[in-house]
């Protein structure tokens, strides 16, 4: 981690760390550093990532939050693993404008973000920029355009309850 | 002359519909591609507008049959970290055997799969059977085989109570004295090894980088395991180590034989970690918030955001929960299973296999689906079906051909 951190500050991005405890007769904590990035230094962050860790950082999901006029994006990774209770949660958080949804591929650094960047494309309606396989993922082919389940605007199905009634 | 072989997509059996597109040739597949696009049930998109977090929690249980306690375990954890919930430590522990309890039953099941899949039914039997021993205790201490409903914001639902303790130690003396028996028709017995071994390789650089999970990733020799890495519940207290081939053969291989000895030692390892449980499980209350109508108003007023992580008998499943005050159900959900990261590493694996060795190199996994299904075999442009039944009989002929000595 200490590599990590250092390397962060030395390009002058910003990071937060929070702790939780977990644990009953042995106390640990579990620790999550969180990143704030714009667009651009997204892949500067991820290369920093892979540099500074000792096999790989394990990448785990990538996750999404509308907040009406912007869009969260968090990409969730874990560094330090193999060392008993060292391990720490990193969280590298992308902000979008509504108007502006695009973010660079990562699949060249670390090919596993395939799934999930394929899965934030159907859903949310985020661009990937060249990104190598852009069918769907999840929703069917006969999924309709413009329908981005995740979001929280006039693209998300609303006028349903159920998810399958979209193709009525 | 290439061939392309679709291998999907629905199973009736298993929940998650799959379509394997294999290009081959001869019998040699040189190309896979997985699409995975065949159902979604949208729960993540219920989650998020229609339950409560309440609701949600038991929605998160349906996600997947066989780990219906991973799920919960995950969102419980995020939704704790989000809102700041104390958990009382007894509740720590019943979670603990709760999930290893599961470990065990979810690890011979799949044990029985894969003797399955080579055309071993006798002993699917004999593991199935064995299997039953901890079925009849879930059953016991939850009323329930599958769907325990176990896990609640703060703490658990129902206790594991005096009564039920000596059935379950005699449960795990069964199995401490019947694994020898069972490691020796695994891992000794020379069809198995000739079918599993130099089969379906993931290296140890594939698995890291498509970010593979679970036994699946340990056994290419990557010692990765949220209860070693980032314990949580009560897991910091016993010490759990990541298992790798290697502490039971002396090397690391990264093929189908090696997952079976990571899932056969891992649950050697949860009836360890159960037996230990038993023993230094604290008293006192169960949960922190007993009250659901207060609970949920204090879901109601949370804001904040929570990471859940938790290794599942497949692999490390995590939750992400994003709560808003005075916005019911989860501003924002995202649910990760571990299937979704290592159903990539079946294109390694299966590259250079053959089409008899799909079903066994696919299940080695522990894929949450299944996609023998039916295959469509196009030849000198004839169309053939290969439904589920034909492609078992390939693997069995290929277990009978070796048998003969090749």
């Amino acid at each position: 981690m200490e590599e990590l951190l250092k390397k962060l500050k030395e390009r002058k991005i910003d990071f937060e760390i929070k702790e939780k405890e977990e644990g009953v007769k042995r106390k640990i904590a579990r620790k999550t550093i969180l990143i704030k990035i714009p667009r651009e230094r997204l892949r500067e962050t991820v290369k920093l990532l892979i540099d500074s860790s000792e096999d790989f950082p394990h990448f785990s999901v990538c996750s999404f939050t509308d907040y009406g006029k912007h869009v969260e994006l968090n990409y969730h990774f874990t560094i330090d693993y193999g060392k008993p209770m060292e391990e720490e949660n990193v969280v590298l958080r992308v902000t979008l404008k509504k108007d502006d949804l695009k973010v660079p591929t990562l699949t060249d650094l670390i090919p596993g973000t395939i799934i999930s960047e394929r899965e934030i494309k159907e859903m949310t309606g985020i661009e990937i920029e060249n990104i190598p396989d852009g069918r769907h993922m999840f929703l069917t082919k006969d999924f309709p355009d413009g329908v981005y389940p995740w979001r929280r605007d006039e693209t998300s199905p609303k006028e349903t309850r159920k998810l399958y009634e979209v193709w009525k | 002359m290439r061939y392309e072989i679709p291998i999907g997509p629905i199973h009736p059996a298993l929940k998650e519909p799959i379509l394997l597109q294999l290009s081959v040739e001869g019998e040699e597949i040189k190309e896979v591609d997985v699409i995975a696009s065949q159902n979604h049930r949208g729960i993540e998109w219920i989650g998020m507008n229609r339950n409560n977090p309440i609701q949600s929690l038991y929605i998160a249980e349906r996600v997947c049959g066989i780990c219906n306690i991973s799920h919960p375990s995950a969102l419980v954890l995020a939704v704790e970290e989000a809102m700041d919930l104390e958990v009382p430590e007894r509740a720590q522990y019943i979670r603990v055997i709760q999930c290893e309890l599961e470990r065990i039953h979810s690890h011979l099941l799949w044990a029985g799969v894969a003797a399955h899949e080579i055309g071993f039914d006798s002993l699917l039997h004999y593991t199935w059977k064995v299997r039953e021993k901890v079925m009849d205790i879930l059953e016991l201490v939850n009323g329930n085989r599958v769907t325990k409903a176990i896990m609640m914001y703060g703490g658990v639902r129902r206790d594991i109570k005096k009564e039920h303790i000596p059935k379950i130690r005699k449960m795990l003396q069964y199995y401490k004295e019947g694994f020898d028996k069972l490691a020796k028709f695994f891992l000794e017995d020379k069809t198995i090894e000739m079918r599993t071994r130099n089969v379906g390789i993931l290296t140890k650089e594939d698995a890291l980088k498509l970010a593979a999970v679970g036994p699946t990733t340990r056994a290419s020799g990557v010692k990765k395991d949220v209860r070693q890495d980032q314990a949580y519940f009560a897991y910091p207290d016993f010490d759990v180590k990541a298992i790798t081939p290697d502490m039971l053969t002396g090397k690391v291989v990264g093929d189908t034989y090696d997952r079976i000895v990571v899932r056969l030692l891992e649950v050697k390892q949860s009836v360890e970690i159960i037996e230990r449980a038993l023993d230094e499980m604290p008293g006192g209350e169960i949960t922190s918030q007993p009250k659901i109508a207060k609970l949920l108003v204090d879901l109601k007023r949370a804001d904040g955001e929570g990471i859940g992580r938790h290794e599942a008998p497949r692999g490390e499943v995590i939750h992400y929960v994003n709560l808003k005050s005075g916005f019911e159900p989860f501003y924002s959900w995202k649910i990760r299973a571990p299937t979704y990261n290592n159903i990539m590493s079946w294109i390694p694996m299966l590259k250079g296999c053959q089409i008899a060795d799909v079903p066994i190199v696919a299940a080695s996994i522990d894929p949450c689906i299944s996609c023998t299904n039916r295959a469509i075999r196009i030849a000198n442009g004839r169309k053939e079906m290969l439904s589920k039944e034909d492609l078992h009989r390939l693997s069995v002929e290929k277990t009978k051909k070796l048998m003969r000595g090749g």
